[in-house]
């Protein structure tokens, strides 16, 4: 049933992404232009507020109220795909002056463009998750062709 | 176009910082948009990928926080004073650079939403996760990866403004 929350939260987030400016084209145009810097400020001033509550809430061992358990603070790990990705994205940003959290905030206010941005997103994502089975898949063919030759060549021996 | 409220950048950040806070607060979960498309992959896809690991449970907070971000959009609209206007504008600056034709401004965006889906997925994170929760984790890869939406964001647009205005 907790998951049913993230509705209101969502539509919270959502308010207040566009109150930000987060969901006005030209402050991504002007930001990469360095000409405004209003979603510099929002991010600066996001992550600020978010590590002060994030050092707190780690001081006093804070336990959340869906799992009463202390949070987990688990930061997203490095891996090899990180900065190319990072910088895919940044392109992707610049060009379509949204991101994936905006470009849905964007089509309740009714900027339409974003329906092309969001089919963009979910034809990306899909195929990231097609081209990681694919690698997965050749792995482990090529560990069980491995094996196979190991175990021959015992039999051999 | 709908023209909403903006309030300035710190209260703007201190709302969304606040709202970060307030989330792990009251579920434990860091915020973050991107891996929930990943969500609505599972459904239409039998890879690997969107069936295992984050993807085991498609039908979870992530994607119910995905469908109310557009409702908050549109509380933003309805609460601001202009009426809310239906519109494929991208808004003076944009739309200076971008193709005037439907199809081909679509395909522009399309592309550039494709580069936002894959290098999200590639970066493990968008800017919610990494930009928003990363960095108020202070995690390194986190930083690393919101130096490098900065780093495209700004070859891109600098391009785009350079050749096309």
């Amino acid at each position: 049933m907790k998951k049913y929350a993230f509705l209101l939260f969502g539509a919270v987030f959502g308010f207040i992404l566009s109150r930000a400016g987060a969901t006005t084209y030209d402050f991504y145009a002007k930001l990469f232009l360095f000409e405004h810097f209003q979603l510099l400020w929002v991010i600066v001033t996001a992550a600020a507020i978010g590590a002060i509550g994030v050092a707190l809430l780690k001081t006093i061992k804070a336990r959340s109220f869906f799992e009463s358990q202390s949070i987990a603070f688990k930061g997203k790990p490095y891996k090899s795909s990180l900065v190319p990705g990072s910088i895919l994205f940044g392109l992707g940003w610049g060009l379509a002056g949204a991101c994936p959290g905006t470009a849905l905030v964007m089509l309740g206010e009714g900027k339409l463009g974003v329906l092309f941005t969001l089919t963009g997103i979910f034809l990306g994502t899909y195929l990231y998750g097609l081209q990681q089975s694919r690698l997965q898949r050749a792995a482990q063919t090529s560990r069980a062709t491995q094996s196979a030759r190991e175990t021959e060549m015992k039999l051999n021996e | 176009m709908t023209e909403v409220i903006v309030w300035s950048g710190w209260i703007g950040g201190l709302a969304v910082g606040l709202y970060a806070i307030f989330q792990w607060l009251i579920s434990g979960n860091a915020l973050g948009v991107s891996t929930g498309f990943g969500n609505v992959c599972s459904y239409f896809s039998r890879a690997a990928f969107f069936h295992e690991g984050e993807y085991a449970t498609a039908n979870n907070w992530r994607l119910w926080f995905l469908i109310g971000l557009p409702l908050g959009g549109l509380l933003a609209a309805l609460t601001s004073p202009g009426e809310i206007v239906a519109s494929f504008s991208l808004g003076q600056m944009y739309d200076s650079v971008l193709p005037q034709a439907l199809w081909a401004k679509g395909l522009v965006l399309i592309f550039g939403g494709l580069l936002i889906g894959y290098g999200a997925r590639a970066a493990g994170g968008c800017t919610s996760g990494h930009s928003i929760a990363g960095l108020a984790m202070l995690n390194p890869p986190s930083v690393l990866a919101s130096a490098g939406f900065f780093v495209g964001g700004i070859l891109m647009v600098q391009f785009l403004f350079r050749l096309f205005a």
